[in-house]
């Protein structure tokens, strides 16, 4: 039986591994983003422990691959990417966007710390019932720092489609927050 | 570019803007206020992503982490009110520069550099003295902005036009930054004052800044 607690994926490979410099930067490097990628996992899973299992393997994965990061400085976004991919994986294995976001929502309220801000916590709730094909996208902008041409690259559409999908989560948003929404953009969805 | 157009770009994202976009704006009040009111709701987007949902922390890191855990939740949670603070349209002494700047639209579209003269004028009673070369000058007007006379210029850069007010009698503890009426600008401490520095649409003008801070010379006192 297991009683302690469960050790991060990274760390876990560090302990299994002899590890030179190199293997412990890089372990250092990737631990470094984990925070970062539970946050994305969590806003693209709608979970937080299927953002975990998804991190976890994402993180195995970048270890197996290591020597395709040339640059350190690309790291961030190279894992964002795996964790990006993973997610999808997962998405078409197990068609998670069945799993009913209502009581995903009201499970994890019960674990909850109080939320101060009660506009906060609409949009955040407003973010999570977003459809993939714009939640996706406003995440990897917002949080991931993507361009509109690197998310369109990855999500392999159009830099319009990619435009417009931006658009129309905010203008989603927009109506949550009480505003007017604006008028809709026409726009092509076709992939490049 | 049509209003469709500028509502999609700026619906994409919010803090760029491209010279069309800038010139579509500059005449369509609708879009203008769309692009503000975007701009906002923005900003808490990026606020609430920080936290999804029923986060609370990460329970899969081991125990020893738990205090940093919890330093950077709290560094994190200061920094991030901080930057609202920062970036809140209501500063008062930003939305005054912001007023005072859409009062004078000419000053933006100013081609001709101004010379030695026009500058002095400009500087006049402002106790201070500029590094600038000025044929990079396009306007400098002494203006009456909370109770003295301050000079208002407008920079040639690689960013496009920047409006630098030097503020003698302005002091500010620290950088700030603000978004406000079509405007991206930057308030920066000075050894006598401040200085203004704003660009519009959503350029960084933080560089410009910077140099500004080196280029302008205190002199001891204002005449």
């Amino acid at each position: 039986m297991r009683n302690s607690q469960p050790q991060s994926p990274v760390s876990s490979i560090s302990e299994r591994l002899s590890a030179p410099d190199s293997r412990a930067s890089i372990t250092q490097l990737f631990e470094s983003m984990r925070p970062d990628l539970l946050r994305f996992a969590h806003w693209l899973a709608r979970d937080r422990s299927l953002a975990e299992d998804i991190v976890q393997e994402s993180l195995l994965r970048a270890w197996r691959s290591r020597d395709a990061l040339k640059d350190p400085g690309a790291a961030r976004a190279w894992l964002l990417t795996i964790v990006r991919r993973e997610h999808a994986r997962l998405y078409e294995r197990k068609r998670l966007e069945l799993v009913s976001l209502d009581e995903a929502l009201e499970g994890q309220t019960a674990a909850r710390a109080p939320e101060p801000d009660g506009d906060l916590f609409t949009l955040r709730n407003a973010i999570m019932r977003l459809p993939i094909e714009y939640r996706e996208p406003l995440v990897l902008q917002t949080l991931g720092g993507f361009s509109t041409e690197e998310i369109a690259r990855e999500l392999a559409l159009s830099s319009t489609a990619v435009l417009t999908r931006l658009f129309r989560a905010r203008n989603k948003l927009r109506t949550i927050c009480g505003m007017a929404p604006a008028p809709d953009v026409s726009a092509s969805e076709a992939a490049p | 570019m049509n209003c469709e157009q500028a509502r999609l770009q700026i619906g994409a994202d919010p803090s760029a803007g491209t010279a069309e976009l800038e010139d579509h704006l500059r005449d369509c009040a609708q879009c203008r206020q769309f692009r503000e009111e975007m701009r906002t709701l923005d900003t808490n987007i990026r606020r609430a992503l920080e936290r999804p949902p029923g986060w609370v922390g990460s329970p899969r890191t081991t125990a020893t982490w738990r205090p940093w855990a919890l330093a950077a939740s709290v560094l994190l949670a200061m920094l991030a009110v901080l930057s609202v603070w920062l970036l809140r349209p209501s500063d008062t002494l930003a939305r005054e520069v912001v007023a005072h700047v859409q009062e004078e639209p000419e000053s933006w579209l100013a081609q001709a550099h101004v010379d030695a003269q026009g500058i002095s004028e400009a500087l006049r009673g402002a106790g201070v003295s500029l590094d600038i070369t000025s044929d990079r000058i396009t306007y400098a007007q002494s203006c009456w902005f909370r109770g003295h006379y301050v000079p208002h210029l407008v920079v040639q850069t690689a960013q496009g036009p920047v409006t630098v007010m030097i503020l003698r009698n302005q002091r500010v503890s620290g950088r700030r930054t603000f978004h406000e009426g079509g405007m991206s600008g930057v308030i920066v401490p000075a050894p006598q004052g401040s200085i203004a520095v704003l660009a519009r649409g959503g350029a960084d003008v933080g560089g410009v800044a910077t140099q500004m801070q080196q280029d302008v010379h205190w002199l001891a006192s204002a005449h």
